[in-house]
């Protein structure tokens, strides 16, 4: 039983990061826009606040360092895609090209100085440590991997739920929605779109940062040729916000059935030769497959509802720009 | 009263600058991003001038091996430059193909199969001819479902392409990782590790002195040629252009848009195919890296190149020449990743598309806003 606990623990551990790329990304596209920079702005996310958190010993700093880099992210792809209309894929990809470009750049030049911190020195943020929830923790097989985690899993859990009452339910969620529906109308009855755009985007980018720091902190990952710790994890969140049909809540659903697979692609051999009988079948799966499976689910998830012309929650004015005298 | 005044600042749309100006705005910029990374090579100590000098001459200037540079910076220049053409054609219809690595990594393992199915004594040229067909029906194959499924049913091409990006990764991954004897990309000793391709499937080239001309190069020439003509002198071409600018005007013109957008994606994922194709023709083996990003760069490089043939060709001969002239400067200065070419690449980006903000509109300031709005009488 020991390896399934584990199993589930894994899952929750390593891919919550998953969780704060995609709402940073439903914040994101809510707004109307399409940020194709999800990988590139983790990534500048996790090494300011590796950077800065392991300066100050603290992972509340580290964590708002990771959200304001982040956030200057998404002020920049506000200010080019809103106030400068370019174009949201050229721009997003860029942020991609750009931030991979300074995490390496910069990680870097820290190492060949000698100052890069030290693992010791990334364990010293001791808020990574699992955080047991008293009684809920107990519950068999499950209590582990839900209730024993580190602050991050909580922490995005929580963000996930706030959103998505905040977009439900305020009037600012409200508005931001109608700008993703439909600009022109919001415009019309007043909604400052320029302001709404630009703090909607900072704010989704910033919570990708946080996502970033975490995969910095839990996953391995170097500055040598293309190993870089985000590791393809933001173009999976974008593929995330479609599977969740563009809600936080479903978000976290998502992100456990996107982890299972990833997981098993390392993991399956170990639960089939634990359990031969019940996951034998594992080894004759190849791993590669499992980890293109979320991509194709997700394909199948937006052919089938654009056959079915199932109503998604799609903003309807994704990716396209927004000026006031090109009506 | 108050209320009546205009905004201190206004943005309006402006019309016809000239082209000198938009080059010389385009230097500007050029240098401008140049300026921030010689600020980032300096806060490292590096030599700015020294770097960018390495960097654009790429070790060439009294280098007897010089030859193999030019080698390695034709190899990679072709790719990007036959999957940035393609990709403008899906783009001049507004159509966000940006599956551009998917298509070429299938396109690659199409070639390849081919490769390794044609008896060796075939010649070079039908072997190659063969693997660009393979490379080409793949892609086009994949291509045309998108747009397929796009003008059906309205699914989104932007994720859609994107998807399928990563479901062809895995799958190159796969042929890459798996020991199964039926396993034909592989090395027959030496598992797993993608095999070399036979001899008379490996690319075809003329030799001038010691450098050695790659076909692809020729056939990517002949393309942009084909392609100018086919965008500027054709009837397709002008669909395309109707298309983009207007479905309900292509529609009330009696054009056929959906088969128009079918038939376009079909080509430009099919040249993308056949990029592919060539590209392990000319590096001679698999591997899951075989795209160099070609799919995303050429995406940047199209619309740098504002979807113009000619352009395509200048910025993707620079952006080339960006990546393979800061890895040969890294390697001479220690403390820069070779990784800076990507980070000036996204600067140089960034200070274009805010240039173009600047040819597509301009800023009123009020005290003179009441000439502008008589001179857009005037025009009107």
């Amino acid at each position: 039983m020991n390896v399934f606990v584990n199993f589930l623990f894994v899952i929750v551990k390593n891919n919550i990061a998953l969780l704060y790329g995609t709402v940073g990304e439903i914040v994101t596209e809510k707004s109307g826009s399409l940020n194709l920079g999800v990988e590139g702005t983790m990534a500048i996310g996790a090494i300011g606040g590796v950077l800065i958190g392991c300066k100050s010993g603290s992972l509340l700093v580290g964590i708002l360092a990771s959200f304001f880099f982040a956030a200057l992210c998404g002020l920049f792809f506000a200010f080019m895609t809103v106030t400068l209309q370019a174009n949201q894929n050229v721009t997003g990809l860029t942020i991609t090209t750009f931030g991979l470009g300074m995490y390496y750049f910069i990680g870097n030049a820290f190492k060949n100085a000698g100052k890069w911190p030290t693992n010791n020195v990334v364990d010293s943020l001791n808020g990574m440590k699992p955080i047991e929830i008293p009684l809920l923790s107990k519950i068999p097989v499950i209590g582990k991997a839900f209730f024993s985690q580190n602050i991050f899993v909580y922490l995005g859990i929580i963000i996930a739920v706030v959103i998505w009452w905040y977009l439900k339910y305020t009037k600012p969620g409200l508005r931001i929605r109608a700008i993703g529906e439909n600009p022109a109308s919001a415009d019309a009855v007043g909604v400052n779109i320029t302001l709404y755009k630009y703090v909607h985007l900072m704010l989704g980018s910033g919570i990708m940062g946080i996502g970033g720091l975490l995969m910095a902190l839990t996953l391995s990952g170097s500055f040598e040729g293309s190993k870089c710790w985000i590791d393809g994890f933001g173009w999976i969140s974008i593929a995330l916000v479609i599977f969740a049909n563009w809600n936080t809540l479903l978000a976290i659903i998502g992100t456990l059935v996107f982890g299972l697979f990833n997981t098993l692609k390392v993991y399956g051999s170990t639960l089939a030769d634990f359990y031969p009988k019940v996951f034998g079948w594992l080894n004759k799966i190849p791993p590669q497959f499992m980890q293109a499976l979320p991509f194709i689910i997700t394909a199948v998830v937006l052919v089938v509802s654009s056959i079915s012309k199932r109503k998604t929650d799609e903003p309807a004015a994704i990716g396209r720009n927004y000026y006031r005298e090109e009506r | 009263m108050n209320k009546n005044r205009e905004p201190l600042i206004r943005v309006v749309k402006r019309e016809g600058m000239k082209r000198r100006e938009i080059v010389m705005l385009y230097f500007g910029a050029i240098i401008l991003a140049l300026g921030i990374g010689a600020i980032l090579l300096l806060s490292l100590d590096a030599e700015p001038f020294e770097y960018y000098e390495k960097m654009f001459t790429m070790g060439t200037i009294g280098n007897k091996l010089a030859y193999i540079q030019f080698q390695t910076y034709v190899q990679e220049f072709v790719p990007l430059l036959i999957t940035s053409l393609a990709l403008s054609l899906a783009f001049k219809m507004r159509f966000w193909n940006i599956g551009g690595e998917g298509q070429f990594l299938l396109g690659s393992l199409a070639g390849a199969t081919v490769a390794f199915m044609v008896p060796t004594s075939t010649n070079v040229f039908l072997s190659m001819f063969l693997m660009i067909l393979a490379g080409a029906v793949v892609g086009g194959l994949i291509g045309l479902s998108t747009a397929a499924l796009k003008v059906k049913f309205g699914t989104n091409e932007t994720l859609f392409t994107l998807m399928i990006n990563y479901v062809a990764l895995y799958v190159m991954r796969f042929f890459g990782e798996t020991k199964a004897d039926w396993n034909i990309f592989l090395r027959p000793e030496e598992r797993p590790k993608f095999n070399q391709i036979p001899d008379n499937t490996k690319m075809f080239t003329i030799k001038i002195g010691d450098f050695s001309l790659e076909l692809s190069l020729i056939l990517a020439i002949v393309l942009v040629v084909v392609l100018y003509f086919y965008l500027n002198r054709t009837k397709q071409g002008y669909e395309i252009a109707v298309v983009g600018d207007s479905i309900n005007t292509a529609k009330y013109a009696g054009m056929k848009v959906n088969k128009v957008i079918c038939r376009t994606m079909f080509i430009s994922a099919a040249l993308i195919g056949a990029a592919g194709a060539l590209r392990v023709s000319s590096v001679h083996a698999l591997s899951d890296s075989i795209t160099n990003s070609v799919g995303w760069t050429g995406i940047v490089v199209a619309w740098l190149a504002k979807l113009n043939p000619i352009g395509i060709v200048i910025v993707s001969a620079l952006i080339t020449l960006l990546q393979c002239g800061c890895r040969f400067a890294s390697s001479s200065f220690g403390n820069i990743d070779s990784h800076f070419a990507d980070l000036l690449q996204g600067i140089i980006l960034f200070v274009i598309l805010a240039a173009d903000f600047f040819i597509r509109f301009k800023i009123v300031f009020r005290h003179n806003s009441k000439k502008s709005s008589s001179e857009k009488e005037v025009n009107a």
